[in-house]
């Protein structure tokens, strides 16, 4: 005789739940994406562009101007290759010269004294129960059902 | 010699700049941006105007995190500003005002100078934050006040500064990492998840957030009334879409008219609670979970960590600059918190810049005017004589 217990039961134990680090990976991602200028590719990535044909008012004053400046102005690729320094390298530069601060990293606001607020992952109203297997916060069975169908633990890699 | 000033504050999403004798700077995006519809060039700053499809732009931003990083976009924007199209600038007689954000780092600045003066062969330059050409002007407004503690709530962070008798308490800065951008896509997420794909429409969006967004008195009220039906229901609101067709700018439509419905074939998109749900970011940060202070919270703080006796003045002098100040109910909500947790004995007063946006500009032009002035820049001469280390005993960011 099979043993008496209940499929929900059942189904809770194999249920896959992620771990506090996997949530905070994912919470860490989500705000990384809050700060990319663009979601999409560059329409123009494909494009072959003949950068040697000139536009029309360059055509028409290029012959005065080349006489009128003794220099010929850097490209704006000098520039790249001279400056080259993205944010980390500069952070970590700042770091060095400058430990004690002021600076960047010490200016940073502290942490809130403010209890943490909690809303919906998918409508964003006040929400009081959270996804047993990934922790975002839903508001009704509505709003967990999308959650489960759309977001819940759904591109983790 | 008196040369012409021109003021260019230089921010991460757009660059306000002109001489100092107008009455108003002129405000362009400080970005190249690339159009679906139009394939054969880039736009500079404010030639996205001749850009009759904007759907799916593709920004090219010079600055990462409000700092400069990407100097051959900023150099195309900068000749751009500089050419004869906007500005025609004759750098050899132009004393240039330049701003830049706190805490810059060291060689930004070092290569922001050398491009002024090695690039543009200007005659004299001013690097400056933005925010002390804006005190520099709230002061001389209010001749008789001593303090003031300035809110810049920007495109990539907020800042509060306090400000003691016109000097910055660098160490009592506080920086925010939440500003218009976030805002902006934060709202983008919101939407394409919950109702329609505009996840490649920054541009747009920005323009739904400007249009229809504003700072709640009492969230969790806010919050309850958006949960009802449409006549109790005086938030939720229809924005139309641009088809960049007929429509070449979305609008929001009036509480009466937001009905659901589109006689004329109008992309909708339906607005509840998200109208203060993403300016509220700015003062809970947490809501998306980044740990740190809002706005309110923070200005409580910096004026905890400056010395007592100036603690009365600057709760007196509480200051709103920057572009997300023009969201609507911001200025009411940072007094309403900042009253309830400032000591009761202290009178709390904040206000609205003017044009939150142009007023450091603004401040440049009454910088340009003031006594000081002369001393402050450094000329071609100080450059040539000595170089960076000119700027670097000068200038204070």
């Amino acid at each position: 005789m099979a043993s008496r217990e209940t499929g929900r039961a059942k189904e809770t134990g194999n249920r896959r739940v992620l771990d506090e680090a996997g949530r905070r990976r994912r919470a860490r991602k989500a705000l990384e994406a809050l700060e990319q200028d663009n979601f999409h590719e560059d329409p123009h990535a494909n494009l072959v562009m003949s950068k040697k044909a000139p536009k029309f008012e360059e055509l028409l004053d290029s012959h005065g101007r080349s006489k009128e400046r003794k220099r010929k102005t850097r490209s704006a690729d000098y520039f790249k290759q001279r400056y080259r320094k993205n944010f980390a390298m500069l952070l970590e530069e700042d770091q060095l010269s400058n430990p004690d601060g002021p600076n960047y990293l010490t200016a940073q606001a502290g942490a809130s004294q403010l209890p943490e607020r909690h809303l919906c992952a998918v409508c964003g109203f006040p929400s009081p129960y959270n996804c047993v297997a990934c922790g975002a916060r839903y508001c009704s069975t509505r709003c967990y059902s999308t959650h489960q169908d759309t977001r819940c633990l759904k591109y983790t890699a | 010699m008196t040369s012409n000033v021109f003021i260019m504050d230089n921010g991460a999403h757009t660059i306000k700049a002109g001489y100092s004798n107008q009455t108003e700077p002129r405000v362009l995006l400080n970005a190249v941006m690339k159009a679906k519809s139009e394939r054969r060039r880039p736009f500079i700053g404010d030639q996205l105007d001749d850009c009759r499809d904007a759907s799916g732009l593709f920004y090219i931003l010079p600055f990462q995190k409000g700092y400069l990083v990407n100097w051959d976009v900023q150099k195309t924007v900068w000749d751009y500003v500089f050419s004869k199209e906007i500005f025609n600038v004759n750098h050899a007689s132009t004393t240039l005002i330049v701003t830049e954000p706190f805490f810059n780092f060291t060689s930004i600045q070092e290569a922001m100078s050398e491009i002024f003066f090695e690039e543009y062969e200007v005659d004299a330059l001013l690097r400056i934050n933005a925010g002390d050409l804006s005190v520099h002007k709230y002061h001389r407004d209010r001749p008789k006040e001593l303090c003031c503690l300035l809110v810049d709530s920007g495109f990539s962070f907020t800042h509060i500064a306090p400000y003691i008798q016109g000097k910055k308490q660098k160490d009592a800065i506080i920086r925010i990492e939440m500003g218009g951008k976030m805002l902006t896509n934060h709202l983008k997420d919101i939407v394409s998840y919950r109702q329609l794909n505009v996840m490649d429409e920054t541009y747009v969006i920005n323009q739904v957030k400007e249009d229809s967004c504003f700072v709640s008195a009492d969230f969790n009220a806010d919050m309850k009334k958006a949960r009802l039906k449409p006549p109790a229901n005086d938030i939720l609101r229809d924005y139309v879409l641009p088809d960049f067709t007929t429509i070449k700018r979305g609008y929001l439509r009036s509480l009466e008219e937001s009905n659901g419905k589109s006689p004329n074939n109008e992309q909708l998109i339906r607005l509840n609670n998200e109208r203060f749900a993403v300016p509220e970011l700015l003062f809970r940060p947490s809501d998306i979970g980044v740990p740190q202070q809002g706005v309110a919270e923070a200005v409580v703080q910096a004026i905890s960590s400056c010395p007592e006796e100036t603690r009365p003045h600057l709760y007196r002098n509480i200051f709103l600059t920057g572009g997300n100040c023009n969201i609507p109910g911001f200025c009411e909500r940072v007094y309403s918190e900042v009253r309830s947790a400032a000591p009761a004995e202290y009178q709390v007063n904040v206000s609205l810049a003017k044009g939150p946006t142009q007023y450091a500009w603004h401040g440049g032009a009454a910088v340009s005017q003031s006594a000081q002035f002369p001393e402050q820049l450094v000329t071609r001469d100080d450059w040539e004589e000595s170089g960076f280390s000119a700027c670097s005993a000068k200038f204070s960011v």
